[in-house]
């Protein structure tokens, strides 16, 4: 097929997903961060007392940490311009006709159900900062798989979710991790019971629709022993001409050799600011992997981290970045081995194009006592454009010496020879392009559950069009 | 401001509410003005800026807050003929064995110069080497545009600064357009005394297409308290020109060394440092390449080990601000007992310097359970027809080999030492000065205890 008309057929705009629905909220926080916003978000999830505390004082310790001075911009980042809570409807829904329906339309423009009705576990969807929509497969429900809004995990199951809640993570931990755990709002509870596999994702979609929206929402997954499952997220937001901002925090307990996998895809618009913590506790035996593709957002600053702290424990961090113009993909993963031989990898690919920055920041700590531990990190840029910028930043600190650390990273352009190779078998400039980024992200797209890889390959595609020659 | 017009003099009238502590330090000494000035202007600026924290991230690991630089007594800025005839301390005459084939070579005893030798064929030819305040004195106009003209950091101005502003001495080596320095020109920076401040600094100018190698050694006995070294190294490496420096550190215990060093490098230009860490209680080398001229090289290798308390901090820049150039490092080290190191290195390509090479390898060995290894290797790449890339690995002595050198009759800790001794045999082997090589094998064997 022509060049032209396979892009055509593509049928993709630039960024797909900047349809806007009708703004129809049940309750909206008044703009701006103050305690009494926070009693009022606690007081519309009516929360039991030890959380409205909890969030009182994360709110203490956010206003009493600096902004970050290293990483990306966030000086024009104004939080006294953003709506830290939105309520789109009631209550959620636990079949698709539930959903109000303009609500419902999102979704379906996403294509949800459809995906849920295909290949996925559970589903949930957020939109703004409540869960919509929440449903598991009966079959993983008959196994005590729990796949709930972080809200109905806090009444349904107290003391389970007590237990482990802001253990992970907790509000001090860093600035904008206080800020969620002040405000969060949606997100999952997960619980997989011993032994429980589930060999089919279980994924949750987070969209905001509303302007100068701030989410927050909040995850916390315990894998019990020997269980396995795999979660996927995927994000989107339109594009409106004010800043939007995410800052999730993501907890994830994996017990004595329980595998888990977790995998984010998110293509926010370009004006979000994308601030996220991640971390993985793993015990021993356990496997965590953390998947992460960053594609969109004005600033993303990520680091999924793997705490090794039970021995035999692997984490694995595969990280892809794709900086567009006017795009800062600030993003890594970080793992800290705890206890002997613990090993832990971590990939990184970034691209960066046009205007377009993309640093891979990392941690790679061992602490005294964790021997035999082993550690590597392979980082790989490419750049584009010569207006295109990348950054390697990566922090290894060893305290024992029986460990193998080992870190890489090189830095290149397409080169001339492999382009030249391609055309001189008939593909025309763009199409080799394309073909020699998706040669380079293959490592990590491959691992993709099969609608991203497609998305991404699309997404580059789409891309590489009229951006040589 | 005219040259020739002493320090108090220059002081006095001009500025008032002046410093007394650096006044009283210059009181009676004589140099040019414009060098007083600059210790003036460094005054100033010591005084204005904070002391570095472990908040900020080029000092995360290396912890200043008990150091007080005030609380030691600089050494004075002796000048050169008052000293020549000081005595060499035996140890440091020791070293000038079999340095005969040098072409130049000069002994500083606590800042003073009390030996010096330049092959008088190249004097000759216009080549100096002499001490930077007579310099400043005789030849000027060879300072006025190099001498701490280099541009530093923000996180090193502080120590930097205090280093211009109390100078107690060191050379500028001076190679004119075409002329070979055929062997190396070597000084020896002998200090004793604890409490006592050394501030020594190196100006290095070589012109278009000469060639030298230069290298610096700094030794003391074992102190029983503490000594604070602060020294600077400044190489301007003109179009063509080839220059070599190494810096070899293996002061006695106590001694806190600070080393900052800018090279620049002109077109073409060809340049290569080597710095050894083996003494002292603490030593930080701030090294940047300046890479300014298209087609330039910058070679940087370093090597260290560690033992008792001992830490060392390297921090490393790779600069290219043109295009076409190639710079190399490779940081090698080994630490054992609680010793601990740390590397940060950072290549950053500016936009436009197209077709750059630039690497980056930083290896650890790690020979004891309580010595710790930091390495920070990073990159900023703002071009994009680039070749850079990174490595970094901490790790322990190869099992197998431990096993066949034992199995050989070698005791563990000899077989060990003598793994390391191979380890640092890859940067060794980029030393092309035989004579130098042997020096260097010889100081890190006796360090390494084999």
């Amino acid at each position: 097929m022509p060049r032209n008309e396979m892009v055509e057929s593509l049928d993709l705009d630039e960024y797909k997903y900047h349809f806007v629905t009708k703004d129809n909220p049940v309750f909206k926080s008044r703009k701006g961060l103050s305690e009494e916003v926070v009693r009022q978000i606690s007081a519309q999830k009516e929360e039991p007392e030890w959380m409205l505390d909890f969030r009182l004082r994360a709110l203490e310790i956010f206003e009493s940490k600096p902004m970050p001075d290293w990483g990306g911009d966030l000086s024009t980042l104004d939080l006294d311009e953003i709506y830290f809570y939105i309520r789109p409807q009631d209550r959620m829904g636990r079949n698709w006709d539930e959903v109000p329906d303009e609500i419902k339309e999102t979704f379906e423009r996403l294509g949800i159900p459809e995906a849920e009705r295909s290949v996925l576990a559970g589903v949930g969807a957020q939109y703004e900062s409540e869960m919509v929509y929440h449903s598991l497969r009966e079959e993983w429900e008959e196994q005590g798989v729990i796949f709930e809004s972080i809200e109905d995990g806090l009444k349904m199951y107290p003391d389970l979710f007590r237990e482990h809640f802001a253990t992970v993570i907790p509000p001090a931990d860093n600035k904008f991790a206080a800020l969620n755990s002040a405000v969060w709002s949606g997100g999952s509870f997960v619980y997989i019971p011993k032994g429980a596999k589930i060999d089919i994702p279980l994924q949750a979609y987070f969209r905001v629709n509303a302007e100068r929206m701030g989410q927050f929402e909040r995850t916390l997954i315990i894998a019990e022993e020997g269980s396995e499952a795999h979660y996927i997220e995927g994000c989107t937001a339109p594009q409106y001409s004010t800043e939007s901002f995410h800052s999730g925090v993501i907890e994830i307990i994996v017990k004595d050799d329980a595998r888990f996998r977790y995998t984010t895809i998110q293509n926010w618009s370009d004006n979000m600011y994308n601030l996220v913590t991640q971390r993985a506790y793993v015990h021993e035996n356990g496997y965590m992997e953390w998947l992460d593709g960053n594609l969109g957002s004005k600033l993303t600053m990520k680091y999924p981290s793997c705490y090794l702290m039970g021995e035999g424990a692997h984490g694995e961090v595969l990280s892809i970045a794709y900086a567009r113009d006017g795009q800062h993909q600030d993003t890594g993963g970080k793992v800290i081995h705890v206890a002997p031989h613990t090993t832990s990898r971590i990939t990184s690919k970034s691209i960066s194009k046009g205007t377009g920055r993309s640093s891979y920041r990392g941690l790679c700590k061992v602490y005294e006592g964790a021997v035999g531990s082993k550690s590597n990190v392979e980082c790989d840029a490419l750049l584009l454009d010569e207006t295109s910028r990348t950054d390697t930043y990566p922090y290894i600190e060893i305290d024992e010496n029986e460990a193998t650390i080992g870190h890489e990273a090189t830095v290149s352009k397409v080169g001339e020879e492999q382009l030249f190779y391609l055309m001189s078998r008939g593909l025309e400039e763009e199409e080799a392009m394309a073909m020699v980024v998706r040669g380079f992200i293959e490592p990590i797209a491959k691992k993709l559950p099969l609608e991203f890889a497609i998305e991404l390959n699309r997404l580059i595609e789409l891309e590489m069009e009229g951006s040589v020659g | 401001m005219a040259n020739g017009v002493t320090a108090a003099e220059a002081g006095r009238d001009v500025r008032e509410g002046v410093d007394d502590r650096l006044e009283a330090f210059l009181a009676g000494i004589d140099e040019p003005g414009f060098l007083t000035e600059r210790r003036r202007a460094a005054w100033d600026r010591y005084l204005a800026l904070p002391m570095p924290t472990t908040k900020s991230e080029e000092w995360r690991y290396t912890d200043l807050s008990d150091l007080d630089p005030e609380a030691f007594e600089p050494f004075p800025p002796a000048a050169e003929e008052e000293a020549a005839g000081a005595e060499i301390p035996e140890q440091a005459a020791r070293l000038l064995e079999g340095m005969e084939e040098r072409s130049g070579v000069a002994v500083d005893v606590d800042g003073a110069v009390v030996h010096r030798r330049l092959d008088p064929e190249l004097a000759e030819k216009g080549v100096v080497f002499a001490p930077v305040r007579r310099v400043a004195r005789e030849r000027p106009g060879l300072l006025e545009e190099h001498l701490f003209a280099s541009d530093v950091a923000p996180m090193e101005e502080k120590l930097w600064a205090l280093h211009v502003a109390l100078l107690t001495g060191g050379d500028v080596l001076y190679v004119p357009r075409g002329v070979r320095v055929p062997e190396p020109v070597h000084v020896l920076r002998w200090a004793s005394g604890a409490g006592r401040l050394l501030s020594s600094h190196t100006l290095l100018v070589a012109g278009e297409s000469s060639e030298v190698t230069w290298v610096e050694e700094y030794l003391s006995p074992d102190l029983d308290g503490a000594l604070l070294s602060l020294s600077g190294l400044e190489v301007v490496g003109g179009d063509q020109a080839t220059v070599r420096y190494l810096a070899l550190q293996r002061w006695g215990r106590g001694v806190r060394h600070f080393s900052i060093q800018h090279i620049r490098t002109g077109r073409d230009a060809r340049l290569s440092g080597l710095n050894v860490n083996l003494g002292g209680d603490l030593a930080r080398d701030d090294v940047t390449s300046h890479l300014e001229g298209p087609g330039s090289e910058s070679e940087m290798l370093a090597l260290w080990f560690g033992d008792g308390e001992q830490h060392f901090d390297h921090h490393t820049l790779q600069h290219h601000a043109a295009p076409h150039a190639y710079s190399d490092l490779l940081y090698k080290g080994a630490l054992t007992d609680s010793a601990d190191s740390v590397f940060r290195g950072l290549i950053r390509v500016d936009r436009g310097a197209q077709l750059t090479d630039a690497y980056q390898t930083n290896r650890n060995l790690l020979l004891s359970e309580n010595a710790h290894a930091t390495t920070l290797p990073n990159l900023e790449i703002e071009a994009d027809d680039v070749r850079c890339s990174h490595g970094a690995t901490v790790g322990q002595v190869d099992d197998g080999m431990l096993f066949y050198l034992m199995s050989r009759g070698l005791d563990r800790k000899k077989a060990e030492r003598l793994l390391v001794f191979g380890f640092f045999d890859e940067v060794l082997g980029r030393v092309p000065v035989p004579g130098v090589k042997a020096r260097l094998r010889e100081a890190i064997g006796r360090k390494v205890g084999i």
